[in-house]
Parts: structure tokens; C-alpha cells; sequence
């Protein structure tokens, strides 16, 4: 477990259009081969830490005013995102993932890779995790269901030959049993290609069965971390993110989380 | 017969310069206001090139066209490239500003008289007759060849060509492409020296064929129309805009007044723009709704 450090955040803050700050002195660490999922409710400052890591924040006129990004010992936070993709980091982004006017292996074909690979090596790659593409090879992405969109979305981030793969949401919008088959495919690609993952969703239970770290997020900062099972057995997580509440009366998110907080305040 | 021969010949100098006009649009939604000046500049450029590669035109041809192209990338590393992230207008302005540049250092340079790159060159340009009846000069015919071999090269190159198909991707979506490990500049700079490489084959060919004078930007002006009724972001698009426009302009200067000639092109792109604002083959929804 003494794995140093792939990618180190360190009080990261961002703001956007110099006004809002949607992440205020997040701190994470993520060691090689791992799995990490970045828990939270909506606009909790997930997307944003992602897109910060990745430098996706470009066009939302974003900014990192504070902190730092460490991947592999080299300082990445504000450079171009794809500097990034090239250092080794690959987003698969919330929305917008494909291209939509591209077919499945144009999709496959844009993304830069190290030059001893060639067209034939992406599409083994990407048929590899994901053996349903082969069938859709020729078919406009726009027109591709939620689920294969997805695949296509992952496959063409691998494409880029990653060390570190980050996931926003891949369970957005998909039927429970396609977010399993999806989450093992990730299992698959850190078993067979040794990539480090990181996922971001709203739902904890599909995650936290395959991450081996969490942290939770709450109004841009980190308010929990541990491991993949000790998260899963704590007893907030039980309540707010797998629906197992306790008690029969069922009390809203906000006020539980804040009598949590203010026991954990008062001792 | 001739005609259909002069609606050819048109259409194809419209589609040849009006792919440069798409190819830019497709990766950055900038308008090129600056494409008949640099395309102008490109018949200019053959025009110094005969001069110092004298006797050997085959050389100053190739020179041109290299030089063409570098000025095309030149023009975004050291123009637009500032503009990328800025306002669109910001860029199609900056594009208007570098025309009227480019147009007044060319009188200075090159003055606004009649010049004649093809006898500097030492070409004839004699008619060939066809069969059929019609007649078609030398260059004319060279360039609907050039024309039909530009297009075909485009559509394979943005289809099968690595490159391309990133110039595609970066039009639909930059910062993905980004993310992706593309590099917009790259592609950028790609477009851009594609797109006055072309312009410039035509103003080339069009000098070669009939002469040189500043009035050529006129040319590049009424080939703009033809990109617009195509749909601006699509080549299929520029091809048959050029056709309609080239098409309307023959015929009415046969049928009706030549002095309609200048008018015509931008009489079908009104109409145009009233019926079908995104373009015979545009995308509705890459429209900017005033
Ligand atoms: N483009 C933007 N401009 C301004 N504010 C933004 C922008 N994107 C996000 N925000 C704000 O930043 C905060 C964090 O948003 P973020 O998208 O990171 O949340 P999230 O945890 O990913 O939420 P979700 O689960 O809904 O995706 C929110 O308050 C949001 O309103
Ligand atoms: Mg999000």
C-alpha cells in the first residue's frame, strides 16, 4: 500500500467567471492501479474537480486561483487540456462525450495517440471492453442510446492510451443493469491495462462495489473520505446515497447531514 | 453548348474559392472576409515567383503554391491564433481589417494595373475545342480540373485522412477535441493553409487564364454567396451553390443584362437567406438567431 502518489490535488479552489466558487480547498490523493469514487449531491463541485484535473474548464470560463494539481510529479493545474491528455489523463465528460456528426471508429480515429499505434490498434482496444461497438462501427454516434454512447465515450478516452481515466457520471441516465456491466468493464480495463480510475457519481452503491477509495463532497469540499468497504458501512452513506434509512420518518438530506454535523461539532 | 461550357467554368472558380471559405467556417464558425485578398495575393505571389524563377515555370508554380500555403499558416499563427477563445465577430472583424490591409499593400506593391502571370510565364492559353461544339480555353479547363481534383482530394482527406477527421471534430465540439489530445492550433493552422491554398490556386489559375487586376476580390466577394447558399459548413453544399450561382450569373448575363453580373450571385443568396437562412446543406441548428 506504500504505492506513492499518481495524482495529487492539494486545496484546489475554483471559480467561475471570477464570482462563484464551485470548489473551495478540495484535497485528494490517488495511487497507481487504484479506483477512487468521488461521491456527492448535485452541485456538490464534482464535475468541476474533474474538469479542473483534466484543465476542461476552459470554456466555461473557469479558473484554478488556488492550489494545486500533481500528476506523476509535474505541476498540471491550468495548462491546455490537451498537454494533459498527452502527460497521460483522459476525461470521459458528463456531457457532450462523443462527437455526434462522427461514426463510431471516426470516434475512435480523432483522439490522439502515441504514434506506435495505429487505427487498427485503437479499434482492437476499444472492441476489446467493448465488443457491442464492433456491431455500431459504422453508425453515427448522435444517434447511439445513452449506454452505447457511453461505451464509445470510454473507448475513445482509452484511445488515448491513459495512466489515469476520470469518469463523470457514467451512471447519468442509464438503467441499473447497464451501470453494473459498465462499472465491471472499468475492472476490467484497471485489471487488463493497469489504468487508474477515477469515477464521479451521484449514486454511492454502484460505485462504492468497485472503488477501493472515496471521498464525499458537499458545497465544494471534501466532508468525508475512506475506504471503498469502511465508506459503504458508514452510516451516513447508508442513509442519504443507498435510500437504506433507519428510521421511518424520512428526514430530508440537508437537515440529517447537519444534525450529523453538529454532533460531530459538539462531540 | 457554350453555355453550359461558361456555366462550368464559373461554377468551378466559385466552388474553388468557396471551399476555402467552408473549410475555416466548418473548424472555427469564422467567417474568412479576407479570402478574395488572400487569394489575390496568391495570383500576386505567381506573378513574383515568374519573375525570379524565370524560364522554369514549372518551379515558380510550385514555389507559389508552397508560399500560398505558408501564408495561409502564417496568417493564423500570427492573426487569429490570438483570436481563438475570443468573440466570433472579433475574429470575422479582424479577418475585414486584414483584407483591406492585405488589398491596399498589393496596389502599393504590384500597383492596380493589368498584369499577365501567364506570359511572364511564357504560356500560351489556346482554346480547345469540344465536342459538341463549345470552346474552353487552356486554363479554364485546367482549372474545372483542379477544381474536381481539390474536392475529391478534400472529401477523401476529411473523410479517411487522420487529420481530417480531427478537423471535424474540432468543429463540432473544441474542447473535447482538446481533451482528446488534438491540438486546436494544429487544426486550426491545418484549415487555414488549406483554405488559402486553394483560394490562392484560384486566383492562380483565374490570372493565368484572363489577367490580373486589384478587381479580382470581386471574384472572391461573389464566390461567398456560393458558400452561403451551400450551407457554409458543408463542402457538398459549396459545390452546389457554386453551380447556382455560377448557373444564375451565366444565364441572366445571357438572357437578361450583362451588367447584372455583380448582382446576381447576391440577388440568389437574398432569396436564398429568406426561404432556407441555414443553406441547402447547412445544419439548421449552427445558426446564430439574431
Ligand atoms: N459553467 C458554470 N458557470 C457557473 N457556475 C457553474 C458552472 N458549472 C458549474 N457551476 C457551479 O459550480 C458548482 C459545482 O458544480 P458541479 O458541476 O461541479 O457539481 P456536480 O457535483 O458535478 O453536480 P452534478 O451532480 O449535478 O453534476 C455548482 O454550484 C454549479 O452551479
Ligand atoms: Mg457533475
Amino acid at each position: 500500500m506504500s504505492e506513492p502518489a499518481l495524482l495529487t490535488v492539494e486545496k484546489l479552489e475554483v471559480v467561475y467567471h471570477r464570482a462563484i466558487t464551485a470548489v473551495q480547498g478540495i484535497s485528494l490523493s490517488v495511487r497507481k492501479g487504484q479506483i477512487v469514487a468521488i461521491l456527492g449531491t448535485n452541485g456538490a463541485g464534482k464535475s468541476t474537480t474533474l474538469r479542473a484535473i483534466s484543465g476542461f474548464l476552459g470554456i466555461d470560463d473557469a479558473r484554478v486561483t488556488d492550489g494545486s494539481v500533481t500528476f506523476n510529479g509535474k505541476r498540471i493545474e491550468n495548462r491546455q487540456p490537451n498537454e494533459i491528455t498527452r502527460l497521460g489523463i483522459a476525461l470521459v465528460p458528463e456531457r457532450d462525450k462523443v462527437f455526434p456528426n462522427l461514426t463510431v471508429i471516426e470516434n475512435l480515429t480523432a483522439p490522439f495517440a502515441p504514434a506506435h499505434y495505429n487505427r487498427r490498434d485503437n479499434e482492437v482496444l476499444a472492441y476489446q471492453f467493448f465488443p457491442r461497438l464492433a456491431e455500431l462501427r459504422s453508425r453515427t454516434a448522435g444517434l447511439l442510446s445513452g449506454g452505447e454512447r457511453q461505451m464509445l465515450a470510454l473507448a475513445s478516452a482509452l484511445v488515448c492510451r491513459p495512466e489515469l481515466l476520470l469518469v463523470d457520471e457514467l451512471s447519468l441516465g442509464l438503467a441499473p443493469v447497464v451501470v453494473q456491466d459498465l462499472m465491471a468493464r472499468l475492472v476490467q480495463i484497471r485489471h487488463e491495462l493497469g489504468t487508474t480510475i477515477v469515477v464521479v457519481e451521484q449514486s454511492a452503491a454502484a460505485a462504492l462495489n468497485v472503488a477501493d477509495y472515496g471521498y464525499v463532497l458537499e458545497n465544494g469540499r471534501v466532508v468525508l473520505d475512506g475506504e471503498g468497504a469502511r465508506l459503504r458501512a458508514h452510516g451516513d452513506i447508508q442513509e442519504f446515497y443507498l435510500g437504506q434509512t433507519s428510521s421511518s420518518d424520512r428526514r430530508s438530506y440537508r437537515s440529517v447531514k447537519q444534525y450529523r454535523r453538529s454532533r460531530r461539532w459538539y462531540g | 453548348m457554350q453555355l453550359a461550357v461558361n456555366i462550368v467554368v464559373l461554377s468551378a472558380i466559385y466552388a474553388l474559392i468557396a471551399c476555402g471559405y467552408v473549410l475555416i467556417y466548418r473548424v472555427s464558425r469564422v467567417l474568412n472576409l479576407a479570402h478574395g485578398e488572400l487569394m489575390m495575393l496568391g495570383a500576386y505571389l505567381l506573378l513574383a515567383t515568374a519573375a525570379s524563377f524565370a524560364g522554369n515555370p514549372v518551379a515558380a508554380i510550385a514555389a507559389a503554391v508552397v508560399l500560398s500555403l505558408a501564408v495561409g499558416i502564417l496568417v493564423y499563427v500570427f492573426l487569429m491564433r490570438k483570436m481563438t477563445g475570443e468573440m466570433v465577430l472579433a475574429a470575422v472583424l479582424t479577418t475585414v481589417a486584414l483584407g483591406t490591409l492585405l488589398r491596399g499593400l498589393m496596389v502599393l506593391i504590384w500597383s492596380a494595373q493589368q498584369q499577365y502571370p501567364g506570359q511572364a510565364l511564357g504560356f500560351a492559353n489556346p482554346a480547345i475545342a469540344l465536342p459538341g461544339g463549345g470552346r474552353i480555353s487552356t486554363f479554364a479547363a485546367i482549372l474545372v480540373v483542379t477544381t474536381a481534383l481539390v474536392y475529391g482530394g478534400l472529401f477523401v482527406f476529411l473523410r479517411f485522412g487522420r487529420w481530417g477527421v480531427r478537423m471535424r471534430a474540432a468543429g463540432q465540439n473544441p474542447l473535447l477535441a482538446a481533451q482528446r489530445g488534438i491540438n486546436l492550433h494544429a487544426v486550426y493552422a491545418l484549415a487555414w493553409g488549406l483554405s488559402t491554398l486553394t483560394g490562392s490556386m484560384a486566383g492562380m489559375l483565374i490570372a493565368l487564364d484572363s489577367g490580373l487586376t486589384s478587381s479580382m476580390t470581386v471574384i472572391g466577394l461573389k464566390a461567398f454567396p456560393a458558400a452561403l447558399v451551400g450551407g457554409l459548413d458543408s463542402l457538398v453544399g459549396a459545390l452546389v451553390g457554386a453551380l447556382i450561382i455560377g448557373a444564375a450569373e451565366v444565364l441572366s448575363i445571357q438572357y437578361i443584362d450583362p451588367l447584372l453580373s455583380d448582382v446576381v450571385p447576391f440577388l440568389v443568396l437574398i432569396a436564398m437567406l429568406i426561404v432556407r437562412p441555414w443553406g441547402l446543406f447547412g445544419t439548421r441548428e449552427e445558426l446564430d438567431r439574431v
